[in-house]
């Protein structure tokens, strides 16, 4: 259930990469201007929020605005038009992903179609499912580096799924890729010396939450 | 093959202004964007340290709050969100340690919060774990580089699962 601490990753990894390289793959060659973007960080944690603030001046954001809370995030979503959405999995007072509902399910909200970038601290593979069946336009894991947070923005930015409107689900198109997560995926040597009962999932590396992003549909994912 | 989407399902495209303007050419090139925010957590750094410093002095006062009775969910709230933010920030800023110790102490955490009970000593063993771990000596130093605190960590939480699901004594 560890976070990756740098061990080599599992043989088996290599597959599920493979896979679902289409985006990945091609990342590395685009780039995003967020330049009079307006960009709305919302995390509990003020030094948090601080080291994505720098993270975003760093990639050439000058518009960026902070939340604390869900309400701060309400708020702030009907004073201005906020480009992107970076929300924390865990807002208080429900959480992120219950405030990725509300932006989503409220039919008079201009912003329905926000992308929303979730961050979160627990990546087993049932939150991933959670955060995307909220609505979620993609996740990814804390601690974070410059570089996972800009390609992440950049995966969003070039991103071709289609919406879709049902009575139980608004946001982008679910129907992802799977290949399948074999036993062991995503799981750390840590792992092994703690049993527990209540959680057994590991934590998914940023690929394997990448692939779950992944349009499955031809045609979509480039 | 076609799929046919029910009539209760309307799908469309939608390009964002997000996309439209982040697409537009004249940003930063990948590499230039990425070394700049680089540079910026590393302006960051020095201030970290004192940042934790307070963080771990608010953590231990609410701690000692909690003394040797049971904490209260308000109490624990507290604990946790401090060790988050250390857990979500530590490994970004070069402190894989502190990050690794206080996922280890929210985990802890949980346990009580799922009924095992609060133990004082093994609170504080996170304490001097994340003492010890914001030192400049073990900047950039990986959990499995010092295997006696990790394992010793470890079996704290392990012992606390074993609370939970009703497997102790």
């Amino acid at each position: 259930m560890r976070r990756p601490f740098g061990e080599a990753a599992p043989a088996v990894r290599v597959t599920i990469v493979q896979a679902a390289d289409q985006k990945p793959r091609s990342l590395k060659n685009l780039s995003v201007n967020l330049r009079d973007l307006t960009i709305l960080i919302a995390d509990p944690g003020n030094y948090m929020r601080r080291v994505v603030y720098g993270m975003l001046r760093g990639f050439g954001a000058n518009r960026i605005l902070e939340a604390a809370d869900a309400a701060d995030v309400l708020s702030a979503l009907m004073q201005q038009k906020v480009d992107i959405l970076i929300l924390d999995a865990k807002l208080p007072p429900q959480d992120g992903l219950a405030v990725t509902q509300a932006i989503r399910r409220n039919c008079d909200n201009e912003n329905r179609t926000l992308p929303i970038l979730i961050m979160t601290s627990d990546a087993q593979q049932s939150t991933v499912k959670e955060a995307r069946d909220a609505g979620a336009s993609m996740v990814v894991a804390k601690p974070m580096s410059p570089t996972t947070l800009y390609d992440r923005m950049v995966w969003i930015a070039f991103d071709r799924r289609q919406f879709i409107d049902c009575p139980t689900y608004f946001g982008p198109d679910r129907r992802f890729k799977i290949e399948g997560y074999p036993t062991g995926v995503g799981r750390r040597a840590s792992d092994k010396t703690v049993e527990v009962a209540a959680a057994t999932e590991p934590n998914l590396g940023q690929d394997d939450i990448d692939s779950l992003f992944q349009a499955a549909r031809a045609g979509q994912s480039e | 093959m076609t799929e046919k989407t029910p009539p209760h399902v309307r799908i469309f495209s939608v390009k964002t202004r997000f996309q439209e303007m982040a697409q537009r050419p004249g940003g930063l090139p990948r590499e230039v964007a990425i070394q700049q925010a680089e540079s910026q957590i590393e302006s960051f750094k020095t201030d970290f340290v004192d940042w934790v410093d307070r963080e771990l002095q608010h953590l231990t006062q609410a701690l000692r709050q909690v003394g040797d009775g049971k904490a209260d969910s308000a109490q624990l709230d507290e604990i946790y969100s401090r060790s988050r933010q250390l857990r979500d920030t530590g490994t970004t800023m070069g402190l894989a340690l502190v990050t690794f110790v206080a996922d280890n102490l929210c985990r802890v955490i949980d346990t009580v919060r799922d009924g095992a009970p609060y133990e004082v000593q093994v609170i504080d063993c996170h304490i001097d774990a994340l003492n010890l771990a914001k030192q400049d000596a073990y900047r950039h130093v990986r959990p499995e580089q010092v295997p006696e605190m990790t394992s010793g960590l470890h079996r704290m939480l392990e012992r606390a699962n074993r609370y939970r699901t009703g497997g102790a004594g």
